[in-house]
């Protein structure tokens, strides 16, 4: 059993213990995830890499509370969550959890102002109010000037900023990051990635990055690979 | 609370401004619906309107006597004409009687410098107009001093009027009856149309029933005796009490009349059942309608989930609820169905008074037909628009943000 331990003496953002996630199709069943132990640390940036199929996804969309474990425990925050309702889990990742898409997934018929602002309207903030903090995300990704623009009237890399205001607007714990600059060219992408770990250094939070880039993977703390769902390597970066 | 809900619908109504040409699609088969019902409704209460006051201008404190051989001939049983000795017994006897004029008739021509026109002649009493709650436009009724003395004066109805006199004023004028006797008009009627069968009502002339049977005789009997009844609530007993005297005069001991008691009233409701079945009929063929306007809007919110499926994921995603989602597709199909049947109540507004114009009907706005239409419409928004919105919010996120 390989572990991979938090640094910092505090109690981990996220704590997985033994955690397996098995798929069943009729007789067959397939391991996607084996005995995977992690902890992260408030604070910490996390890369997560590994070829296709080695079980990325599914460890991603375990921690954003939108699938669930087979067996094993998920603490985020200090609290169990691995066996949490449908609308317990969306309650979860509406307070605590801020997703980044590697295609956006932007609402293409909103304007950007209310692409930020949707989160805040599923978390019942009013609409004067909600406008009012949407601005200020988008003043912080630096698009304090295009507000109103729909998400077809932008480039990628303001798309992706615009993602990230999302993300970051009901003040969430951990940022999920899925190949955050996979769709974008080398240079947007770098402007994209430096935003995200300069937001994610003055709010202090906890973000776990998927890519296939080892320059973004070298970015963060620590490195983490898959292979066949199994956590193979642990590398802190080098300071 | 109150302001997020508010906040849903507004979010909800958004749809309209972001799929303008899906939304208008969507709803136009639910305004037709709507339209449709309310028009319906209105069709059915305008023609039935109509109707009825057609028949009441015939009047309906009214009971009408006529002869009537029904199997007597084929029996040979005699048939008895209806006499003066009748009117006199009834007036006589009769209790719950206010009055008895017999009506003598005969097609006839009616001439006036030159001019012909052939019309029915009725013989009657002065009291004749008042039963059939009938005014007088011009001069007046002939008085039983006429009557008595056989008076050649007569009353125009405005047809005769108009074909003989033009423009010209008919009143103290001398028109030829039948071509054997000159006759004065003393009064003309007021116009009242067609009956409900077509008839102009307006084609007459009235005279004394003493100067009709001095040319025409009265062998033959009345062709009706109308009885007045002393109160409308005293119709049925007064259709008795005459079938009975009559009865007695006739000497008809078997029950097999040789007349007919009728009222208009009768008929008024058979009428009346009659076009209520109808409006009946119409308001499910429009319900009907309304139901595939509703099936209408699901087909379309069921297409409009299936293709704003990554969309649900990603609200999903960053932490929409089900129910949340849920009551975004329920509340954006309301918005449609509210729309659509706003839009619908004007259209069936316009259609409704378009027919009243065209059919010369009343034009009937029918509260409760508008409300239930819409009504109705809401409660097939919902059942209709709840079957996608459910489908959305039971979506898997992952599956959801894994579609294409």
């Amino acid at each position: 059993m390989i572990s991979t331990e938090a640094p910092a003496s505090e109690p981990p953002i996220v704590d997985l213990r033994g955690l397996h996630k098995t798929y069943t199709f009729g007789e067959s069943a397939v391991e996607v995830l084996c005995d995977v132990n992690l902890r992260i640390g408030a604070g910490e940036v996390v890369s997560l890499t590994g070829p296709s199929g080695s079980g990325k996804s599914t460890l991603l969309n375990i921690l954003g509370c939108l699938d669930r474990p087979t067996a094993g425990a998920y603490r985020l925050g200090g609290r169990d969550v691995s066996g949490l309702s449908r609308p317990a889990q969306a309650w979860v990742r509406l307070h605590f959890i801020g997703f980044i898409f590697q295609s956006f997934n932007l609402i293409a018929r909103a304007s950007a102002l209310e692409n930020v602002g949707l989160p805040l309207y599923y978390a019942g903030v009013l609409r004067n109010r909600r406008e009012e903090l949407a601005r200020d995300l988008l003043d912080q990704v630096g698009l304090g000037d295009r507000f109103d623009h729909l998400p077809s009237q932008l480039s990628g890399g303001q798309c992706q900023r615009v993602a990230i205001a999302r993300a970051l607007a009901c003040g969430p714990r951990l940022l999920l990051a899925d190949e955050p600059t996979g769709a974008l060219d080398s240079r947007s992408g770098a402007e994209v990635l430096e935003l995200l770990l300069r937001l994610q250094r003055r709010q202090g939070l906890t973000v776990v990055i998927v890519t296939h880039d080892l320059a973004v993977a070298r970015r963060a703390d620590r490195q983490v690979h898959l292979l066949d769902g199994h956590v193979v390597e642990g590398q802190e970066r080098a300071a | 609370m109150k302001k997020i809900r508010f906040e849903e619908v507004s979010a909800a109504a958004q749809i309209l401004v972001r799929y303008p040409g899906r939304s208008a699609l969507t709803m136009l088969g639910l305004a037709i619906g709507v339209a449709a019902f309310i028009a319906m409704v209105s069709f059915g209460e305008g023609a039935r309107r109509s109707v009825i006051a057609q028949f009441e201008m015939l009047g309906t404190n009214l009971l009408v006597v006529s002869p009537f051989s029904g199997q007597r001939e084929a029996l040979n049983k005699a048939v008895q004409p209806l006499t003066d000795s009748d009117v006199q017994s009834l007036r006589r006897e009769a209790t719950t009687l206010r009055d008895v004029i017999p009506v003598a008739r005969s097609d006839q021509d009616v001439s006036h410098d030159g001019l012909h026109h052939w019309l029915r002649i009725t013989g009657t009493l002065p009291g004749y107009p008042d039963l059939h709650s009938w005014t007088l436009v011009g001069g007046g009724m002939f008085d039983l001093t006429d009557v008595a003395q056989r008076a050649k004066v007569c009353v125009l109805g405005a047809t005769p009027a108009r074909i003989l006199f033009g423009d010209a004023d008919p009143l103290g004028q001398t028109v030829t009856v039948g071509g054997v006797f000159p006759c004065r008009v003393v009064g003309l009627l007021a116009t009242k149309g067609y009956s409900a069968g077509g008839d102009d009502l307006d084609d007459l002339i009235i005279i004394p029933v003493t100067t009709f049977d001095a040319y025409w005789g009265s062998a033959a009997g009345y062709s009706r005796l109308e009885l007045e009844p002393l109160r409308p609530s005293l119709m049925p007993a007064a259709e008795r009490e005459a079938s009975e005297i009559l009865a007695r005069l006739h000497r008809i001991d078997d029950g097999d009349d040789d007349f007919k008691v009728t009222s208009p009233i009768e008929v008024i409701r058979a009428v009346e059942r009659t076009s209520s079945i109808l409006s009946d009929l119409l308001r499910g063929i429009a319900a009907v309608s309304l139901l595939v306007g509703g099936i209408g809007i699901m087909n379309i919110q069921l297409v409009s989930v299936a293709e704003r499926t990554r969309e649900i994921g990603v609200r999903a995603a960053i932490g929409a609820s089900p129910t949340q989602i849920l009551s975004q597709f329920l509340w954006e199909a309301l918005v449609l169905t509210v729309v659509g049947a706003a839009a619908g109540v004007g259209l069936g507004l316009t259609i409704a008074s378009i027919t009243a114009e065209v059919m010369q009907w009343p034009r009937v706005i029918s509260g409760p037909g508008i409300a239930g239409g819409v009504a109705f419409a809401l409660g097939v928004g919902i059942v209709f628009g709840f079957l996608p919105a459910r489908r959305a919010a039971a979506m898997d996120p992952i599956e959801a943000l894994r579609h294409e």
